[in-house]
């Protein structure tokens, strides 16, 4: 076992998720811990490899069908980079991918996993912290001396510290054989149209405080700059202004985001139970004593239609 | 009066039309059979004296429209003294030279009494077609996402009525001008006979062969329409005559606020027509298809495809299409097919206002819970329904909070509630789901309790040890989760000494008083009735003064149901407050839309306007109000609401009863104010001012 | 297709987890258990499949509080055989969960395994992939829909922005169910009550072994000041959009 730190990439339709830089950014720190390196796991995508400049070293492997993520091969393909390159700590993202891929190679490593991972340290043994109970507690775990598998949950840490402009090392393992089990088929885009707020990462939520249909146009522009999809209270929706599937709580739906900018809404607990469960709520309401900023885990007392100009305006000249 | 042919004819007559009406009303007496077993025989005599008392006032029909009852009095009264006319007529027919005309004051009296019913008949009759084809009035018509059998959408009530109506026409008309001409036979009028004298004198030039002719025309208009008509009558809906003093005779006798049980446990409800209880199959045959039912009925009033008129003019329409398959052993076919969609099923608030309202006795309502029954059976339940059931089942609350939290609202209180899992109590209070959970509910317990304390009552709760209810579980047709729900708090409260029960909500009140048979048997009251009695007896000392303009919305499980009409007016007026009734209230009082698990489901696409908002708009109709009074938890929830979706906002103020008491007694004045308390409103802009001034 | 879904209860979140006096697990005197609800999306999709192409339907669980109520609801819902694991006592970890769950389907005869995406406690990695790697057969995570074919399954995976992948997998394999093509039916108490008068649960009792290669140091609850933390202008806004990685 040597004291490197394995960072396994994310890519998908030709460039990385940020998960990738974040755990780039992460798995730096923790290698400074091992005084080891740090090493990126590049499953497909090898032309991507330039772009990780951060890291120590980069290990790519290659070839037919990996091209598209596949749970089969690109398990395989870690675990021949695994191999090779024998790490203490992998880490991975607790996403979609890395959630194919963690717990494999954990059995098969015969390594210890740790999951929903916002910190990870090592000493003479590596400790996790992972967020579970629905974010209620946080669990610090002992993984012993190594090598063991972390994923690692989105936002855990800042994206920045794993850009970086140096040109690693580029090495290659030869992709390992598979049975074909799994077989990739296709991607499917969501549908365009009219948008799924269930399945949207940040939410820009209106309340009655939003005044007229017209102002609705304010809170627009500012999800288009933040890549967000428009959701509201009830009264919004049954003035008509906005489809019944963009309404959330009790009688709409219930939405997850990561993030949810709560706009003139009081926080009634019907609203309030559809979108509790958001990652991060952001609350901006002129009445201080508003309940929304109960639940919310940021607020602003401020006008709405001041915040969101300068918020929309600011992000334009990023 | 007739002659022999005519007398072998009308025989003849009798014999074919009457043989094929009693075929008719044979069959429809094989169909109500195939309807499932219900209990509604018992006490038969009282039952049919009751019905036919209430028929005789016209009792159930004088709830509503009255000018429609009156012109329908008319008919109906008439119609009953047509009896006697139509057996005058054929002793007239059959026994040579029998005639009332001129053979003495008891023959008059009937003449008289005949003559003017004719009359009132004629206009009543007149006016009810003159309603129904030429004003068309708009509740006659549903809303278009009813489901309708096409032969009832096409037109069929309509065509219905206007035969009946013609009948009705012609048969009282005829009899009416036969008598006119008898008299210009005669030769001079009849003073027992004022009308029919009148007319007499128009045919004065008539030939007395001409008219002894149009006196046989009109006997035949008038009784051989009668017979031409009587097989028609089992398949129109003016067979409610015959049937509707049955069916109220047959109505469900047990407490409104109790349901049947289920018939069949490895099958409840009602998947298919002859699912349902035999009274539900009655149900169609007795309908006047006078949409009253659908008139006061908030679910279609908001715009949903429910119209529970529409269900029972369905299974009637289908039963006239299709009796002879079904006797014949064809398959009953299923409801939601035929009857109404499931999202009409789900539409209902269990309101109880279309039973309430219902001129001939008829239950929809039912229908629809054995439909649930059945759906829910099989799964189907909607799916936010179903998780709000999920939660009651696991964590006895429909909010999904945690049952140790349920007494958390008692921490805001600077006393503590006896827990009444501990020691005796006079009083159990049942605090229900709302009252514990809900934010906004949280506080008026608070003050329900601090009322209480301040009165000196000794009361207390069950803390974690209490379940939902289960009242609109039951009505949501999830009958084992029910019985779980009873049985948990049964057994808590067989283990709690306590005398009378008191409940905040009148759903939770409904389900205690007459749903958990041998498992409550204190009396159970809604704390209107409590503190009412408090006051009384001045154990709750109520201060002077006088509290503004109020309207009271009754709350169907308290009032509908049963009959808690009186001690929450009495309450709010004792507070001094001036109290204004909105034209629908007491038993017409319109729901708030939240009954029968409602308020756990989302609302139906394309609703027009929310129950609870039409009911905030119709206290609005009554000028300046300063309150809306209410008396149940869900109420103040949905009205608070209510009143900003319709934009008025700072114009009324919902609260609930006990914050009125709460005034009164002063239990609300700052602390160490003494005799001046500052009137509640002002509090902070008066304390706001002060440091200013000083 | 035979279909077996393992079914786990996960600890009630609406309740307040406390901690006990070790600080390394959870105070199980106040601890509520429930049923992972993603392993009841498991079941829906389970029993779909069942009623669109017929096969058997297996609901497993370990032994635990309340756990023959949640198999009898399993049976209630359509459920063919509902199968307890008895005698593990209290598993440490997915991993030694998973174990056991690989040793218990050696006496069951199946094609797909299901199970719930994830569990509000999985320590340490989630129940699909680990029982699948223990069972030596293909698995992928994340899954909103499922077709079955001839010998294999067609699925649609789940990343982030809702788009979707579409793969084929040959079976056996097990699939980690994210959200089923319907929210999971409800089963009435009157049904659960009936079969629970009429049906039987069968039992089998467990083999472990892995006892997880991870010790835990401490649970606490996260750092959350009181209410929100409050903003005072739009550039530490910015600065929190910026962290939580949205701009
Ligand atoms: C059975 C039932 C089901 C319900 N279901 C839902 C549901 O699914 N979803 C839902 O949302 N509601 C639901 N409601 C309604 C709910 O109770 C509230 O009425 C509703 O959520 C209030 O919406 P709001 O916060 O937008 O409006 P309000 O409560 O009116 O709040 C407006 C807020 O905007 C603030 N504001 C005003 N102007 C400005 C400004 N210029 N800048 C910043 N802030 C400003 C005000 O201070 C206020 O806090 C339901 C109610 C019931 C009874
Ligand atoms: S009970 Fe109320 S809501 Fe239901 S059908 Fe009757 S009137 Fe309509
Ligand atoms: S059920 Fe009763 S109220 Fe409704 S239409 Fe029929 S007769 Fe009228």
């Amino acid at each position: 076992m040597s004291q490197d730190v394995l960072v396994v990439a994310e890519h998908g339709q030709g460039k990385f998720d940020d998960i990738t830089f974040e755990m780039l950014g992460a798995g730096k720190a923790l290698a400074a811990q091992t005084g080891g390196a740090c090493v990126v796991a590049l499953i497909g995508g090898s032309d991507l490899a330039s772009q990780l400049g951060a890291a120590d070293k980069v290990v790519t492997v290659d070839g037919e069908g990996l091209e598209n993520f596949n749970p089969e091969s690109h398990s395989a393909a870690l675990a021949a980079i695994v191999e090779s390159t024998s790490p203490r700590v992998v880490m991975i993202g607790y996403t979609s991918m890395g959630m194919d891929l963690a717990s494999a190679l954990s059995v098969k490593a015969d390594m210890a996993l740790a999951a929903s991972c916002l910190e990870v340290q090592a000493g003479d043994t590596v400790t996790a912290v992972s967020q579970l109970y629905g974010g209620k507690l946080n669990v610090k775990t002992d993984l012993g001396a190594g090598p063991c598998v972390v994923s690692m949950l989105a936002g855990s840490s800042p994206a920045d510290a794993g850009k970086g402009d140096g040109a690693p090392a580029t090495e290659t393992v030869a992709a390992p054989a598979t049975d074909g089990k799994v077989r990739f088929v296709r991607l499917i885009e969501p549908e365009a149209g009219d948008v799924d707020i269930t399945a949207q990462d940040i939410l820009v939520a209106i309340g009655r405080g939003i005044g007229t249909k017209d102002d609705i146009e304010v809170a627009e522009e500012l999800a288009e700059e933040l890549d967000a999809a428009i959701a509201a209270s009830r009264p919004i929706v049954d003035s008509g202004w906005l489809p019944k599937n963009r309404q959330v709580g009790k009688s709409g739906v219930k939405v997850t985001p990561k993030v949810y900018i709560a706009l003139g809404i009081s926080g009634a607990p019907e609203h309030i139970e559809g979108m509790k469960g958001a990652a991060t709520i952001i609350a901006i309401n002129t009445d201080k004593n508003a309940p929304i900023f109960n639940v919310a885990h940021y607020g602003m007392v401020e006008d709405l239609f001041d915040v969101c100009e300068e918020l929309t305006e600011e992000l334009q000249d990023r | 009066m007739l002659g022999p042919t005519e007398r072998i004819a009308f025989l003849l007559l009798v014999i074919v039309c009457g043989g094929l009406a009693t075929h008719g009303f044979l069959r429809i007496a094989r169909i109500v059979r195939l309807g499932k077993a219900a209990e509604r025989t018992d006490g038969l005599a009282g039952r049919l004296i009751n019905a036919l008392i209430d028929v005789g006032l016209q009792r159930t029909i004088a709830k509503a429209r009255p000018l429609v009852s009156l012109a329908h009095g008319f008919v109906f009264f008439g119609f009953s003294f047509y009896i006697l006319v139509n057996v005058n007529d054929l002793i007239e027919a059959y026994v040579d030279g029998w005639t009332t005309i001129g053979a003495g004051t008891l023959a008059g009296v009937f003449n008289l009494l005949s003559d003017l019913f004719s009359v009132l008949i004629l206009i009543g009759m007149l006016s009810l077609l003159v309603r129904r084809f030429v004003a068309k009035p708009k509740t006659l018509e549903f809303n278009s996402n009813v489901l309708l059998q096409a032969k009832a959408a096409g037109g069929g009530v309509r065509r219905d009525s206007l035969i009946v109506g013609v009948f009705i026409l012609i048969h009282v008309g005829a009899r009416w001008l036969g008598t006119a001409f008898h008299l210009a036979h005669n030769g001079h009028g009849d003073p027992w006979l004022p009308t029919a004298s009148v007319v007499a004198q128009g045919f004065a030039g008539m030939s007395p062969d001409t008219l002894e002719l149009a006196m046989h025309i009109c006997w035949w208009l008038a009784m051989g329409l009668i017979m031409v008509f009587l097989p028609y009558f089992p398949r129109s809906k003016h067979l409610h005559l015959m049937i509707a003093p049955l069916n109220l005779a047959l109505h469900k006798s047990t407490p409104h606020g109790e349901l049947d049980d289920v018939i069949d446990a490895s099958a409840p409800g009602a998947k298919t027509l002859t699912d349902l209880p035999w009274p539900s199959l009655l149900d169609s045959y007795s309908c006047i298809m006078c949409n009253r039912c659908q008139e006061v009925c908030p679910a279609h009033e908001s715009g949903t495809p429910l119209s529970p008129a529409a269900l029972e003019i369905n299974k009637r329409y289908w039963l006239n299409a299709n009796s002879s398959s079904l006797l014949a052993g064809g398959e009953s076919p299923m409801l939601l097919d035929f009857a109404t969609s499931s999202e009409a099923v789900w539409s209902c608030t269990t309101c109880y206002a279309c039973v309430e309202i219902c001129p001939v006795g008829n239950a929809p309502m039912f229908d629809l819970v054995e439909m649930r029954r059945s759906i829910v059976f099989e799964g189907n339940a909607p799916d936010d329904l179903a998780e709000v059931l999920r939660s009651l089942d696991e964590k006895g609350n429909s909010f999904g909070q945690s049952a140790r939290r349920r007494a958390k609202w008692t921490r805001g209180l600077d006393f503590k509630i006896p827990d009444a899992r501990k020691q005796p109590v006079e009083y159990l209070w049942f605090v229900g789901d709302f009252a514990s959970y809900d934010p906004q509910c949280q506080e008026i317990s608070r003050t329900v309790a601090r009322i209480l304390h301040a009165a000196g009552v000794d009361f207390g709760i069950l803390y974690e040890g209490e379940r939902s209810a289960g009242n609109d579980v039951r009505r949501t047709g999830e009958e084992g989760l029910f019985e779980a729900l009873t049985e948990q708090n049964v057994e808590t409260l067989a283990a709690c000494e306590f005398e009378r029960i008191f409940t905040t909500d009148p759903h939770t009140f409904n389900a205690l008083k007459n749903e958990y048979g041998d498992g409550v048997t204190v009396p159970v009251e809604h704390y209107t009735t409590l503190l009412l009695r408090l006051v009384e007896s001045e154990e709750i000392q109520l201060g002077d003064g006088s509290r503004g303009k109020a309207t009271y919305h009754d709350p169907c499980f308290l009032g509908r149901y049963n009959g808690g009409f009186d001690a929450p007016r009495a309450l709010i007026e004792a507070c001094g407050t001036e109290l204004v009734e909105m034209p629908r209230n007491r038993e017409q009082s319109f729901c708030c839309g939240a009954g029968g698990g409602r308020i756990w489901m989302k609302d139906q696409d394309g609703i027009t306007e929310r129950p609870s908002d039409n009911r905030i708009r119709e206290a609005m109709s009554l000028g300046a109000i300063d309150y809306f009074v209410v008396s149940c938890p869900k109420d103040l929830t949905m009205y608070r609401d209510a009143v900003k979706s319709t934009g008025n906002d700072g114009k009324i103020e919902v609260r609930d009863i006990v914050e009125f008491v709460a005034d009164a007694m002063g239990l609300n004045d700052e602390p160490g104010d003494g005799a001046e308390a500052i009137p509640r409103a002002g509090d902070e802009a008066e304390a706001g001012a002060a440091p200013a001034n000083g | 297709m035979n279909t077996v879904v393992l079914l786990k209860r996960v600890p009630d979140l609406v309740e307040d987890l406390e901690v006990d006096s070790s600080g390394t697990a959870l105070d199980s005197e106040h601890l509520k258990l429930t049923l992972n609800e993603f392993d009841d999306h498991a079941l829906e999709q389970a029993l779909l499949l069942k009623e669109g192409g017929g096969g058997e339907v297996t609901a497993v669980a370990l032994d635990s509080e309340d756990v023959d109520k949640m198999l009898f609801t399993a049976l209630a819902k359509g459920a063919d055989r509902a199968l307890k694991i008895t005698g593990t006592g209290a598993v440490n970890g997915t991993s030694e969960l998973a174990e056991v769950f690989a040793q218990a389907l050696g006496s069951v005869n199946y094609d797909l395994v299901l199970t719930g995406v994830q569990a509000s406690d999985d320590i340490d990695g989630q129940l699909a992939p680990t029982v699948a790697a223990k069972l030596s057969v293909p698995c992928i995570e994340v899954i909103t829909g499922v077709e079955a074919g001839d010998g294999s399954v067609t699925v649609h995976k789940e990343y982030a922005g809702g788009v979707l992948a579409e793969f084929e997998m040959t079976l056996p394999g097990v699939l980690g169910i994210q959200a089923a093509a319907q929210s999971p039916r409800y089963a009435p108490v009157s049904k659960v009550r009936q079969i629970q008068d009429s049906a039987t649960l069968d039992e089998v009792a467990g083999a472990g072994g892995d006892n997880g290669k991870f010790s835990i140091v401490v649970m606490t609850p996260p750092e959350t000041g009181e209410g929100a933390q409050m903003l005072e202008s739009v550039e530490e806004l910015i600065a929190v959009l910026d962290s939580k990685g949205v701009i």
